[in-house]
This record gives structure tokens, sequence and C-alpha cells, in this order.
């Protein structure tokens, strides 16, 4: 899952990055409102965690400005500012949810879940298809109760798959949700993750429509 | 020690002062009475002794008293003598008046305990004698007392009664104040109202001076917090944040990453809380504590030790650059250790936004100290906000509280001086200290 941190504190930032990233999330990272509010459309991101007191352009606005051009992303706030009606200024703007620092990472990273899966129409923690069961939160995947050895980018992947059940994603688009932005991958990393996933979970699970990309394959 | 009530103190002193008063009165006019009543019945006497004499044959035989029950005057007694010195009239209530031929005038004759004035007067060879008990005079003066007396009892009460009511009145604004007071909140800023006697007003202004001088404190204070615990929110986050990641890490690179961030974030937190606390210890200060001439030169010298330690990590070199003897640079009463931490936040900034390898001036001059160094300055647009509590520039890479010139500029105001910002035409920020 790929997540747009906007946040002006190097240390914390560094942190969410670091920690996230041990949590099976891809990070970007942009420390003021302007780069931030232009970065959203420059990758597929799956939610957006945004400080409020930030240098140049104020969080908020960058958050009216992504929902007055139709985005959609779910938003995370992060922000010192711990009033009431400074919470319900930012949800109201139209933030999906709203944490005061200190935070908890594992808090964090269970509210950038929740934010994804229903935006994906999933209620339940698991994700489940065919025989198989992968828990976002352990980041452990099960084959008919088997458990399954996989490494974090095989089970980005899955996850990928699974919160996209139905849709054909591209190359590219897979590639941009594994991997941040300046991060080193070879030019057929892809299909090498696709390769182990396959071997692990059966030829069948994945799909390769030609020309266009990868989907799940029927359960 | 506990004041009495100014109430009872009125009273107390009003049934001390009406009595004596009244006392003394008594005094002055039973004198005046008894000299009024002594004159009155002495002229009565001598007109009576007079008539006596004069009215009463030249013959008379002696007479017997008369006995009891017959119309004698209690507390008169009079006789009559012949040339022979043989009493011819008497009537003497037991008083045995004794001739005394030839006399006239008055005497003070004392007989079975009473005290009898007699006027004696001769004429014509006979004497005559009439004597009146001094008991008599007497109780026509304390009856004139008593008479003036009655009424004055009678409106002692009264008088309290009134006296204790318009006290209560008199003080019933105070009785407002004080409920005023107990109901009001601490931060409430709207003064008391002045509505009271004017004996009370400086105490109200007074009270009025605090209740202002208070509530913009505590709304300082209260704006302080806020900020402060606005501003410790970050770091604790970096540090927690910081702290899982360090724990969640699988590699070691990872764990020494983060932790070396943790003792990082623990650095800024400590320096944060240390800015916190130095300016909110100078916040209530209304003059500096200590006051004696500034050695500029030597507290200078410890600033500068203290800025070169760290400035010799980055290369940046730090100089003193003095224009004038050590007596005439910037002559100023104030707290040395003050000025001091003044100094370090200047040339701390300074170091802290100079490029390696720079230089960062301090100099003492006559009229002013300032701190230069050869930074990038501070763009127009911030100039005048970085003196804002936590405000801090935008794309800042150095760590800082934003609170290092809060606290410069509170020690300057403290000592009657100002801070001046300006970029240098050359490059640099100058952080320039003149009198106000």
């Amino acid at each position: 899952m790929r997540i747009l941190l906007i946040e002006d504190d190097d240390m914390i930032a560094d942190g969410l990055k670091a920690g996230l990233g041990q949590l099976g999330f891809v990070v970007d990272w942009f420390r003021d409102g302007k780069s931030g509010l232009a970065a959203l459309s420059g990758a597929p991101f799956d939610a957006v965690i945004l400080d409020l007191g930030l240098p140049g352009l104020d969080g908020m606005e960058v958050l009216a400005a992504w929902r007055r051009a139709g985005r959609s992303e779910p938003v995370l706030i992060l922000t010192a500012r711990d009033a009431l009606p400074e919470r319900l200024k930012g949800l109201d703007a139209g933030a999906d949810d709203y944490l005061v620092k200190p935070f908890a990472l594992a808090e964090v990273a269970a509210r950038l879940r929740a934010l994804i899966r229903r935006r994906h129409g999933q209620s339940g923690p698991l994700y489940q298809h065919g025989a198989l069961s992968f828990d976002p939160v352990a980041r452990r995947a099960t084959l008919s109760g088997q458990p399954l050895e996989l490494t974090a980018r095989e089970l980005a992947l899955l996850e990928l798959l699974l919160v996209s059940k139905g849709r054909v994603l591209t190359r590219e688009l897979i590639e941009e949700k594994l991997y941040g932005w300046g991060q080193e991958l070879d030019s057929n990393a892809v299909e090498v993750h696709v390769h182990h996933l396959r071997k692990k979970l059966g030829t069948a699970f994945i799909k390769t429509v030609r020309g266009i990309g990868y989907t799940l394959g029927g359960s | 020690m506990a004041v009495p009530s100014l109430r009872g103190r009125l009273m107390r002193m009003i049934m001390l002062v009406v009595p004596l008063v009244w006392l003394v009165a008594t005094g002055l006019s039973g004198y005046a009475a008894w000299h009024e009543v002594n004159e009155l019945y002495d002229n009565q006497q001598r007109l009576f002794a007079r008539q006596l004499l004069y009215s009463t044959p030249a013959i008379a035989r002696p007479v017997a008293p008369p006995g009891p029950g017959s119309d004698a005057v209690d507390g008169m007694a009079l006789a009559l003598w012949d040339a022979h010195g043989e009493l011819m009239l008497h009537d003497g209530e037991g008083l045995n008046l004794s001739p005394h031929p030839g006399f006239s005038g008055f005497l003070t004759l004392e007989a079975e305990g009473k005290q009898w004035r007699v006027y004696y007067l001769s004429a014509n060879a006979r004497t005559v004698a009439v004597a009146m008990e001094r008991k008599e005079r007497w109780e026509v003066v304390r009856g004139l007392l008593a008479a003036q007396w009655l009424p004055w009892l009678l409106m002692v009460p009264v008088l309290l009664i009134l006296l204790w009511r318009s006290v209560a009145r008199g003080l019933a604004p105070l009785e407002r104040v004080r409920e005023e007071l107990q109901h009001r909140t601490p931060d409430d800023p709207t003064p008391l109202s002045r509505a009271v006697p004017s004996e009370l007003t400086p105490l109200i202004d007074g009270m009025n001076g605090l209740i202002a001088r208070g509530a913009e404190m505590l709304s300082r204070e209260r704006r302080f917090t806020a900020d402060a615990a606005h501003e410790l929110r970050t770091p604790l986050a970096a540090l927690r944040v910081q702290a899982e990641v360090a724990q969640l890490s699988t590699t070691t690179q990872a764990r020494q990453h983060a932790l070396g961030q943790l003792t990082l974030g623990i650095d800024r937190a400590t320096r944060l809380t240390e800015q916190l606390l130095a300016l909110s210890r100078l916040d209530p200060l209304q003059t500096p504590a200590h006051l004696a001439p500034l050695r500029w030169q030597a507290i200078a010298a410890r600033a500068l030790e203290e800025a070169r330690r760290v400035a010799a990590e980055h290369g940046i070199g730090v100089e003193l650059q003095q224009s004038v003897p050590d007596a005439e640079v910037l002559p100023l009463s104030g707290d040395e250790t003050l000025v001091g931490l003044l100094l370090r936040n200047l040339l701390d900034n300074a170091i802290r936004y100079s490029p390696d390898g720079a230089t960062v001036t301090l100099v003492l001059a006559a009229d002013h100290v300032a701190v230069r160094d050869t930074g990038p300055g501070i763009s127009a647009e911030w100039l005048e906000r970085v003196r804002e509590r936590f405000f801090r520039p935008p794309g800042q890479s150095q760590p800082g509280s934003g609170l290092g010139l809060s606290i410069v500029e509170r020690v300057a105001e403290l000592h009657g001086l100002a801070l001046q910002l300006e970029n240098h035409p050359e490059g640099g920020l100058v952080a320039r200290l003149v009198r106000a």
C-alpha cells in the first residue's frame, strides 16, 4: 500500500517512513504543503497522512484543494492541534480520520489499513480468496490453513491483488504501488515477484491479461 | 495581628467617648448648677434674715419652737437673739445655733452629721441667723442634673442603633465589593465598580490595577502553556515513533538509525524544555533580579567560550570585535546571568544557521552589542515574524525551538534594550542590541 506523507518535522517523517515501511507500507514523504499538494496526482496513493501545521501552505488548505479537485483518497490528519474545534474543522474539511501527536505507530498503521479497507468496500480485517487468507495486520498469508513464507514485497503484491479484486493491474501501477519514489527497482522486478507468488500459491492464482497486466485468478 | 472591625472600633469608641463627654458635661453643668443654686439660696437666706430682723418687734418674747407636725420647713432653721444674747425666736430642727453678736455673713456649721450654711445678720443690737441644710441644695442640683440626664440616657440606645445602622449602610459598598471579589474567577479582567464611598476609591483603583495585571499575566501564561503544549507534542511524537521503529527494526542498520534519531530527538526535546523553562522564568519578571553594572567583557568571554565549543564541530570561527575599552562598552546595569543567556542564544542562532567554515562575530561597541553571522540571513518576509514565540521560518533543516529570539527579546526588554534584526548588505544576519 502506497502512502503519501506530508509532514514538516524531519524526525517524525523519518520515523513514520521507516516504521510504516516495516509494517508493509510504501511511504513517500513531502516536507511542505505546496509539493505535497501536487504529489497526490503523481502516483496511485492508497491513503494520505497529512500534518496540519505545514510551512507555506497549511494542511487544511491542501486538503480543501484536493477535495475541490475531486480527489477521494482517504486522508488521515496528524497534528499537534488537539482542540475539538480543530478536529471538527479537519473532519469537516474532508479528512477521513484524525490523530493527535504524539501517536503510536501501530495506531497510524491500523487507521491507514482501516481507511484503505473501507475504500475497497471490505469491512472484515482478513482478506479471503479461495483457500487463501491474508492478514494485513500480522502480514501473514495462509493457504488452506498452511502458513506461507512470503517476502515483504510478495506480501505487498498479494495485498494489492486482493484489494483490487476484479481489476486488471498494469505493471506500471504495481511498480508504483510497491516502490516509493527514489527506490531502485529492476526492470523485471514485477515479473519476478509474480513468478514467486505463483510458485507458492499455484499458477492459476494470478492471471496474466496479455498486453495489459495482471489480475487475481478465479477462486 | 487581627485588626478589629471598623464598626466595632467605632462603636467601642462611641461607647467610651460619649459617657466620658457626658461625665465632663455633667460635671461642668453640676458645678454651674451648684454655683447658681448656692447664689439663689444664699440670696434667699439673706433676704429672709433681713425680713426677719426688721419685721420682728423689738420686744418680742422668746417663743417655744413649734412641735412636730407643724408647717416647719425641712432643712431650714432660724434663730433670733436680742441685744443680750437672749434667744427670742427659734425654729431649730434640733440645730443649736449659737449667737454671734455683731457678726454678719455666712458660716458653715456641722451638727449631727449634717452640714448647714448659716447666714448671720446683726443690726439694731439684735442678731438673726438663718440656716439651711447643705443637703437641700445638693438635692436641688441633683434634681436639675437628673432632669438633664434622663433624656440623654433614653437617647443613648437610640443613638447607638442609629450609628450601628448608618455604619452598616456606610460599609455596604465594601460588602458588595467583597461579594464581587468572592464570586469572580481569577482570570476575569473586568474592573471592580468604582461606585463606592470616596474613601474606598484608592483601594478599588489599586485592586483594579492588580486585577488588570493579574489577568494579563494569566492570559499570557495561558497562551504560553497552550503554545508550549502544542510545541512539545511534536518532539514527543518524534521520540515515540522513533522508539517504535527501533523496536520494529529487523536489521541492525535500521535499528541503529532509529536509535540515533532517538538521541537527536531527546536532545531536541531537552533543548526545547530548557528554553521553555528559561522563558517561563523570564516572563513574570518586572525587572532583573540582580542589578549590577554589566561587565560585558567577562560575560562575552564566557558566552564565547561555550559558543566556540559548538562552533568548532562545524568548523565555524567565532570572533570578538571590540571597538572601545572595556569600561565604555554599552554601559548598563543588569543581571549578568540573564545577559549571558541572551548572548548565548544569539551566538547559538548564528552558529546554527551559518554554513560550515563561516565566521560569527560578537561586536562590543559603545552604543550597541551585536552578533553577526555570514549565513543566509532571513528573508524579509519572515524578518519580523521570527520574533514570535515558536515561529520558525519554513524550510528549516536545523532543529530549533523557535524560542531563542523570544528569550533574547525578553531579556533585552528587562534591561531596557531593543533587539534589531537586519540582513547585512554583504550577507548574513545582524542581531543588534541598542538602548530602547
